[in-house]
C-alpha cells in the first residue's frame, strides 16, 4: 500500500475518532486498578517461541509475559539485579557463576523452578540439542557445562572467560522454560500453549496466526525483586491480536478498539499524539541503524571509497526527513544509551567536499554519465532492504540520492526472502547491507561483527563461503578480547576503542538509534519496557475509562 | 454415466498430481529455501556450522527425487510435514486457517451472485435506458477498484467512525460482514458481465421473438425463456471465478486480519515455508477440480438438452 493512501486512511480515522470525549485522564499517582483484559495490536504473527529465538519482536512480546529470567536488568541504570537469582557470585576470570535459586517459584504446570531445571535450561541454551534441532543461543559464550551444587544452587563453567554471561541471563532469549518444554522437538515450539513459563501470564488458549490469549496466574509472587510491584499481575488477561496493517492498527487504537499497539512508523506518530494518546519509543540499546560495507567486495575494499561515502552521507537529513525525534541521530556505531558508548561524532561529519576529494585520491574519476569510473568499471553498489528495520526502503534510497552527488550509484532491492539470504551471503552481488541489533551489553559488538557470529562484514571464514580473503584480524582480535575481558573498566576501553576502529576503517556507517515504537491508549498505566525495548505487561493496569 | 464420472476423477486425480509436481519443481527453482531464511535469520545468531548441522538434520540437501518422493509418499498418507517457519504441523495450520476461509469464500461468492443477478436483470427490466447504461457500468467500476482499498475504506467508514461493526475481536459472524463486501465487489463484475451479456444475446433469439408474439409481457419472458439459458454460460465462469476468489482472499484476509487461508498463503511465500505451500497447492487444486466437476454436472440439470445428450452417449 502507498504511504499516500495510508495517510488517507489515517485522516479517515482520525476524524473517526474526534467524536470521541476525553476519558481517563492520566492518572498517576492513584493506586493501579486490579483486572481487565488489555488488547495489545501486533504486526506480526510469532513464530517459533524457542526462547533463544525470542529476538523477534512479536516473540519477545509474548515470551516477556510468560517467562522469567535468573537475573533483572534494570532498564534505567541497566545494573544486573536479582529475580529468580537471589545472589550469584562470579570468580575472577569469569569462567564460573554460581546463582542461589529463590526458593518456591514453580512453572505453571506446578513443576518446581529449581537449580536443576536451571542447569538443565541452559545446558540446552549454551550446547544447544542436536537430537531434537535446538540451536546454541547468540548471548552465551564459551559455555562448558553446568553444577547442581544443591536443590537451590546451580553452578556454570565456561571454557573461557565469559564476562557477557551474567547480563546474557537476563535477557529474553534466556526466559526459563519447564523441562516438558525442552523435551518437545524444535519444530513444535511455534505453538504458544506448549510453552510452560514460570512468568505472571500463563498462555490460555491460542489460535495460530490470529489471536493468543494470556492470563495472570494467582500465585506469582517472584517478580525483580526490586520492582515495586509485587506479587500477581494487575491485569486479569492480555488478547493479543494480529493486525497487519498499519492503518488499521492505529485506526483501532483511536476508535477505542484497542489497548496497545506495536509498530508504529514515525510519520504515524502526530496524529496518535494529536489524540492525546501516548507514543512509547524505547531504544533498543545496541549496535545503532547502519549501513555497512562488506570489503571482499573490491568495489569497496579501498578504505578511502568507504570514507568517501561515509562522508557522502548526510545522517541529519535522513533523519529529519523520514523520522521524528524518537529517533536520534547516531553518534557512534552503539546507541548512546548503550553500555560502553563512546561519542565519536567528529568522524561521522557530513562532508560532500571531502568525499569527492577521497574518491578521486582512491583514483574513481567521473565519467560522462555523471558515475564514477575506474579501469572501465562504474561505481555502482547494490543493498536490498530489510523489512524489519522501520522504513528502510526509504532510508537507503535517500542514502542512494546521497551518495548519487559524489557519483556513486546505489541500487536498493527488495527482492524476496530466498534471493535476499542467498545473495546476502556473497559480498559481490551485497557490497551494501542495512544492519542493527538491539542487546543491552558491550557484547552486541561482538555479536555484530565477529566472523563467527552475525559477521555483517562477511569474512573469510565467517558465516558465508563466498567470501574470498577478507579478514579483519585486528578487529576480531579486540572483539575477541571485549567477549572475554573480565574487567568491567577495561572491557568499556576496549568497547570504545571498537567503535573508533569500526568508524576509522569505515565499515559502518551510523545512521540512527533505532527505537521500538508502540502506542497507547490514555487510561493504559505502568506499561514498562525490557532493556531493549519489549514491552512487559506486569505492573500494567487499565484505569478507569 | 459411469463412464463419464470415472473419465472425470482420472482428469482430476492427473490435475492433482500436476499441481503438486509443478509446485515442487517451482520451490526447489527458487533461491533458498525455507530452513536457510529461517536460520540465516541474524536474529538466531548461528554460525555457519550449525546452520550447516540444522539443514543436515532437515536432510534439506538431498537429491531432489529423493525429497519428491518422500513428500509425495507422506501426501497421500495425509501427512503434510512441519512449517518451519510457525513451528507447528501442517496440518494443524490447516486446520486452523480453513474455516474462516470457507466462510468467507462461501459468503463471498453467494453475495457476488446475488450482486451480479440484481445488476443484470436490473438494467434488462428497467425502462429507462439511462439507467440501463449506469447499472451496466457499474461491473468496469466494480472491477477496478482495488480490494484492498476498499477493504480499508469499509473499515474506516463502518467499523472506525460508524462504529457499526468492530474488526478487534469481532463476533463469529460479524467479523465477516466487511470482508466478504470487499471480497464479493470485484467477483460480483465479472459474473454480472457475462449475465447482461447472455440476457442481451438471448433476447435477440427467435423463440424469444415467439414468445412476444404470443403476447408474453417482456417480465414473463425474461424469467421463464431468457433466465436459464442466459444462467448456463454465468455457471462457467463461476467455475472459473473460484480462483479469483482464492486471489480476492489473500488480500482480504490479510486487510482484515482474518486468519484464512489466504493470509497463510501470504506469510508462507514470503518465507518460502514449501511444507505449506505445497499442502496449499495440492488443497487449492482439490477444490477446483471438485467445483468444476459440480459444474459440470449442473449442466445437464439446468438444461433437459444436455440431459439426454449425456444419456444417449451413456
Amino acid at each position: 500500500m502507498t504511504t499516500k493512501l495510508k495517510r488517507l486512511a489515517l485522516t479517515l480515522a482520525t476524524l473517526a475518532a474526534t467524536g470521541l470525549t476525553h476519558v481517563g485522564a492520566h492518572a498517576e499517582g492513584t493506586e493501579p486498578v486490579k483486572g481487565g483484559t488489555l488488547i495489545y495490536l501486533e504486526q506480526q504473527a510469532h513464530t517459533n517461541l524457542y526462547p533463544p529465538a525470542g529476538g523477534f519482536y512479536p516473540n519477545g512480546g509474548i515470551l516477556n509475559q510468560i517467562t522469567d529470567k535468573l537475573t533483572y536488568q534494570n532498564p534505567k541504570t541497566l545494573e544486573i539485579e536479582p529475580w529468580i537469582a537471589e545472589s550469584w557470585t562470579v570468580n575472577a576470570d569469569a569462567t564460573e557463576y554460581t546463582f542461589k535459586i529463590r526458593p518456591g517459584v514453580t512453572f505453571s504446570d506446578g513443576t518446581p523452578l529449581d537449580a536443576a531445571a536451571v542447569a538443565k535450561n541452559y545446558d540446552v541454551f549454551g550446547l544447544g540439542n542436536k537430537a531434537l534441532k535446538h540451536p546454541v543461543s547468540e548471548v552465551i559464550n564459551n559455555y562448558e557445562r553446568s553444577e547442581v551444587i544443591d536443590p537451590l544452587t546451580v553452578k556454570f563453567y565456561f571454557k573461557r572467560p565469559s564476562p557477557g554471561f551474567l547480563q546474557g541471563t537476563s535477557v529474553i532469549g534466556s526466559g526459563l522454560v519447564a523441562a516438558s518444554t525442552l523435551a518437545l522437538p524444535f519444530e513444535e515450539l511455534g505453538d504458544a500453549t506448549k510453552i510452560i513459563g514460570s512468568g505472571p501470564f500463563v498462555v490460555e488458549s491460542e489460535t495460530i496466526g490470529k489471536e493468543l490469549n494470556l492470563k495472570a496466574r494467582e500465585e506469582y509472587v517472584w517478580g525483580p525483586a526490586k520492582l515495586e510491584h509485587q506479587g500477581r499481575a494487575y491485569l486479569d488477561g492480555i488478547t493479543y491480536i494480529i493486525t497487519g496493517e498499519d492503518s488499521v492498527r492505529i485506526g483501532a487504537l483511536l476508535a477505542g478498539q484497542a489497548d496497545f499497539i506495536r509498530q508504529v512508523q514515525a510519520y504515524d506518530e502526530s496524529q496518535v499524539e494529536a489524540q492525546d494518546y501516548q507514543i512509547y519509543a524505547p531504544s533498543t540499546r545496541g549496535v545503532n541503524n547502519s549501513v555497512v560495507f562488506r570489503p571482499d567486495n573490491p568495489l569497496v575494499a579501498d578504505i578511502k571509497v568507504r570514507q568517501a561515502l561515509l562522508h557522502a552521507t548526510d545522517a541529519k537529513e535522513i533523519v529529519t526527513t523520514l523520522f521524528s525525534a524518537n529517533y536520534p541521530q547516531a553518534t557512534s556505531i552503539i546507541a548512546s544509551s548503550a553500555l560502553g558508548y563512546k561519542d565519536i561524532s567528529a568522524k561521522l561529519a557530513f562532508d560532500p567536499e571531502k568525499a569527492k576529494a577521497l574518491l578521486d585520491e582512491a583514483g574513481w574519476s567521473v565519467g560522462s554519465n555523471g558515475l564514477r569510473q575506474k579501469d572501465g568499471k562504474e561505481l555502482v553498489l547494490t543493498a536490498y532492504e530489510s523489512l524489519p528495520q522501520p522504513q528502510n526502503k526509504e532510508t537507503l534510497q535517500l542514502v542512494a540520492q546521497q551518495w548519487g552527488k559524489v557519483g556513486v550509484k546505489l541500487n536498493v532491492l527488495a527482492g524476496d526472502s530466498g534471493s535476499r539470504t542467498v545473495d546476502d551471503l556473497d559480498p559481490l552481488k551485497t557490497p551494501v547491507s542495512p544492519a542493527m541489533v538491539g542487546r543491552a551489553d558491550p557484547d552486541v559488538i561482538k555479536s555484530q561483527y565477529y566472523p563467527k557470529n552475525r559477521d555483517v562484514l562477511r569474512q573469510k571464514g565467517g558465516l558465508s563461503d563466498k567470501v574470498q580473503s577478507f579478514v579483519d584480524d585486528k578487529l576480531n582480535g579486540l572483539l575477541d578480547a571485549l567477549a572475554s575481558e573480565p574487567d568491567r573498566a577495561k572491557r568499556l576501553a576496549i568497547a570504545g576503542e571498537i567503535q573508533d576502529y569500526v568508524v576509522d576503517q569505515a565499515y559502518a556507517i551510523p545512521i540512527f538509534e533505532e527505537p521500538q515504537a508502540y502506542a497507547g491508549a490514555p487510561y493504559v498505566q505502568g506499561v514498562a519496557f525490557e532493556a531493549v525495548g519489549r514491552p512487559s505487561f506486569y505492573s500494567t493496569w487499565l484505569a478507569e475509562h | 454415466m459411469s463412464a463419464y464420472l470415472l473419465n472425470r476423477v482420472g482428469q482430476a486425480l492427473f490435475v492433482l498430481w500436476a499441481a503438486f509436481t509443478i509446485s515442487f519443481v517451482l520451490l526447489q527453482a527458487m533461491p533458498g529455501d525455507a530452513i536457510l531464511i529461517k536460520f540465516q535469520n541474524p536474529d538466531l545468531g548461528l554460525t555457519a556450522q550449525q546452520v550447516a548441522e540444522i539443514r543436515a538434520s532437515y536432510a534439506a540437501d538431498s537429491p531432489i527425487l529423493v525429497q519428491y518422493v518422500q513428500t509425495i509418499g507422506k501426501f497421500l498418507t495425509g501427512d503434510f510435514g512441519y512449517s518451519v517457519q510457525a513451528g507447528v504441523p501442517v496440518n494443524s495450520l490447516l486446520a486452523a486457517h480453513l474455516p474462516a476461509t470457507l466462510k468467507l469464500a462461501t459468503l463471498g461468492f453467494l453475495l457476488a451472485s446475488v450482486l451480479a443477478i440484481l445488476i443484470a436483470f436490473l438494467s434488462s427490466l428497467t425502462p429507462f435506458t439511462w439507467l440501463r447504461g449506469v447499472l451496466q457500468s457499474v461491473p468496469s467500476l466494480f472491477i477496478s477498484i482495488p480490494t484492498f482499498w476498499l477493504g480499508i475504506m469499509l473499515i474506516q467508514i463502518f467499523s472506525f467512525r460508524l462504529k457499526l461493526v468492530p474488526v478487534i475481536n469481532p463476533g463469529p459472524w460479524q467479523e465477516l460482514i466487511l470482508p466478504v463486501f470487499a471480497l464479493a465487489v470485484p467477483i460480483s463484475a465479472p459474473l454480472a458481465q457475462v449475465l447482461v451479456r447472455n440476457i442481451d444475446d438471448v433476447l435477440t433469439r427467435p423463440f424469444v421473438g415467439v414468445a412476444r408474439a404470443k403476447g408474453a409481457n417482456r417480465h414473463w419472458i425474461l424469467w421463464r425463456h431468457v433466465a436459464k439459458n442466459a444462467l448456463l454460460p454465468t455457471l462457467t465462469i463461476a467455475g472459473v471465478l473460484f480462483g479469483e476468489l482464492i486471489a480476492g482472499a489473500v488480500v482480504t484476509e490479510t486487510v482484515f486480519g482474518l486468519n484464512g487461508i489466504g493470509g497463510l498463503t501470504e506469510r508462507a511465500v514470503g518465507s518460502q515455508d514449501a511444507a505449506v505451500l505445497q499442502a496449499i497447492v495440492v488443497l487449492s487444486a482439490l477444490a477446483f477440480v471438485i467445483i468444476n466437476l459440480v459444474v459440470d454436472l449442473l449442466y445437464p440439470v439446468l438444461d433437459p438438452r444436455l440431459r439426454t445428450k449425456v444419456g444417449v452417449a451413456a
